[in-house]
């Protein structure tokens, strides 16, 4: 397996605040990771940072094996799609129209979609279980469903790499389930993976890698067995080891396996 | 929990269908440009024949009135007219109706463009004090340059487009801050400047020696469509084709803008560029609109709200919809002015203001939230 996205020594400064320092890692071809935190430790800005929205105070991103400030906005677009947490429109878009955006790096300014955009658009929509909406206003959907259609905006781009920021955040776990069922799906059509997640119960099981984030600390990667080890747990989220559910079960997890 | 994930992917994968399964179904069933195009496409051509008949409309009525078919056969070189008929018909109504069709196009275009970027339906030319702009860019033009003219371009119509741009890098810096605009203060902002700017322009006044402009400032403030000369309408329409062939390659890139600027940014737009594009044509079109009627409010409110209303927000098939409602609205409202209480004329800025004012009411009303950008 080939680094299909690199991010060396990335720091970035947000109104004189370090909010990340020497976050360094590699997401290989076909995988699946997450990326977990606290709240504030800059989840996002690094999604945003990997994605060629936000440029690095210093460091570099490497998008297959080119540095991601000399590839055209455009090209970026058709390798990488960043699904974020909100996404609030100021008119009555359906979810056809939403998603056939996902699109835009693909049409030139006075072309119009060809057939080929349309096919894309319909299998994305049908990807994330989204075809019966299509005629819908995005603005009247229930979270969940919000959820998906960004999902399917996303697919509309045909990345390689699909980030998603705190997709399961509002989901309840039926959602939350389905979500992580088309994860796995899209990961077995080789699309790469990285999502940033609060609930560390889905990570253990679902994703391969896992990178954390701990403000003012650089930034660890390894695997959920590695990482959701309740003594890094404890430092990184500045949590008493005896308070939170999790933290007890992944105690009395560990203590059987030893 | 190898073994899990294995497991969570078979059934993930026999769930959900496989890839080309999903890709040949995708391809039978794709979906046709379909009904929203058919029915964009109806739209404009049933405006562009109410367009038609606005125009025949306004040319029969006022204080002396010609009946349409006389006017249809004068056009066709027939003559039907008696000579004060003729004369009331291509030098008086004529130019007028055609200026209120340039107007009304370019402030219902403005609006579209502004409240595409801005995400926000009641921006319009004159709520963010573009209008503003562009009349205090033509006062200095009428009382300093009047005699000066550049390829064609009269000082009047070149400073209403420096004012009106000017105004909106200003308005538009001010309500920025940190990656977002905020519209209240996009809103409060716009109103400030466009209130001095206007009363700047009273101000002018003063240095009027001869009191020959202070009618045209008066009916310029007030909103109103004079008798334009050809020439005059002749740039106009120029401009006017200019800029909505400058906008059309935008109207895709409104859409995506419409997802927020990083968004966009995300989807490969060059954000920044888009942006600056976008004010500079919008305030050509207020400048357009600004030199021909003067501050005519709301008209760049409604136009692409009406349109909106009947075939959903997208940009590409609101632009010919909004361009010809706008100068419907526009050729309707001006004879309307010229002929409720005829002899006497209201300027059509006040007709507009009536109808414009209660609607932009209603529109803050139904809007529950404050859009960012």
């Amino acid at each position: 397996m080939s680094s299909l996205l690199q991010v060396r020594d990335v720091h970035f400064d947000y109104q004189g605040h370090s909010v990340l320092r020497q976050a360094s890692f590699a997401l290989e071809e076909g995988s699946c990771s997450a990326l977990i935190g606290t709240n504030g430790a800059g989840k996002t800005t690094l999604l945003r940072i990997a994605a060629g929205v936000l440029r690095p105070v210093s460091g570099n991103v490497v998008l297959q094996g080119r540095p991601m400030e000399s590839i055209p906005l455009k090209e970026v677009a058709r390798a990488v799609a960043l699904v974020p947490q909100q996404l609030e429109l100021p008119f009555d878009f359906t979810v056809q129209q939403v998603v056939e955006q996902g699109r835009t790096p693909y049409i030139g300014m006075l072309r119009g979609p060809a057939r080929g955009d349309r096919i894309a658009v319909d299998r994305a929509l049908d990807l994330a279980n989204v075809s019966g909406l299509r005629h819908r206003i995005f603005n009247e959907l229930s979270g969940g469903e919000r959820q998906r259609v960004k999902i399917a905006l996303g697919l509309a781009q045909e990345p390689r790499l699909l980030m998603l920021d705190e997709p399961t955040q509002n989901l309840d776990i039926g959602r939350q389930v389905e979500l992580i069922d088309l994860l796995h799906f899209l990961q077995a059509e080789g699309i790469t993976i990285l999502a940033s997640m609060h609930d560390l119960h889905l990570v253990d099981k679902n994703f391969s890698t896992v990178l954390l984030l701990s403000p003012g600390e650089p930034l660890a990667s390894g695997t959920p067995e590695e990482m959701l080890r309740p003594s890094i747990l404890e430092h990184a989220f500045q949590c008493p080891p005896d308070r939170h559910p999790l933290l007890i079960e992944r105690a009395g997890l560990y203590q059987r396996e030893a | 929990m190898e073994i899990e994930v294995a497991a969570i992917r078979e059934r993930s994968a026999q769930e959900a269908m496989p890839l080309e399964t999903v890709k040949q179904e995708a391809m039978a069933s794709a979906t046709v440009p379909g009904n929203g195009f058919q029915k964009g496409l109806a739209l404009t051509a049933l405006l562009t024949l109410a367009l038609g008949i606005a125009i025949l409309v306004s040319l029969a009525t006022g204080a002396v009135s010609i009946s349409p078919r006389a006017i249809l056969a004068a056009m066709l070189g027939q003559h039907p007219l008696t000579e004060m008929q003729r004369l009331i018909l291509f030098r008086l109504r004529l130019p007028r109706v055609l200026a209120s069709g340039l107007v009304g196009s370019a402030l219902a275009l403005a609006g579209l463009l502004f409240q595409g970027l801005f995400r926000n339906p009641i921006a319009d030319p004159y709520v963010i004090g573009s209008s503003g702009g562009a009349i205090f860019g033509a006062c200095i033009g009428i009382f300093f340059f009047s005699q000066w003219s550049i390829f064609g371009f009269s000082a009047t119509t070149l400073l209403a487009f420096v004012g009106s741009a000017a105004t909106m890098a200003l308005v538009y810096s001010l309500a920025r801050s940190a990656g977002k605009t905020n519209v209240v203060t996009l809103l409060l902002a716009g109103f400030a400047i466009s209130t001095m700017f206007t009363n700047t322009s009273y101000f002018f006044e003063l240095f009027d020696k001869s009191g020959a402009s202070n009618r045209i400032l008066l009916s310029w403030l007030h909103g109103s469509i004079g008798i334009p000369a050809w020439t005059e309408l002749a740039v106009s329409a120029g401009l006017l084709t200019v800029a909505t062939l400058a906008s059309l390659p935008l109207m895709r890139t409104l859409n995506t803008l419409a997802l927020g600027d990083e968004y966009a940014q995300q989807l490969g737009i060059r954000v920044e560029a888009a942006r600056v594009s976008i004010i500079l044509i919008g305030s050509l079109l207020t400048a357009v609109a600004v030199s021909l009627g003067g501050m005519i409010s709301f008209a760049g409110l409604i136009v692409p709200h009406v349109g909106r209303l009947l075939l959903g927000p997208d940009h590409v098939r609101l632009l010919p919809v909004t361009a010809l409602a706008g100068a419907i609205f526009l050729i309707l409202a001006d004879s309307a002015a010229r002929t409720i209480f005829a002899p006497s004329e209201v300027p059509v800025g006040i007709i507009m203001a009536f109808i414009g004012a209660p609607f932009f009411l209603y529109l803050l009303r139904k809007m529950k939230r404050s859009y960012t950008v």
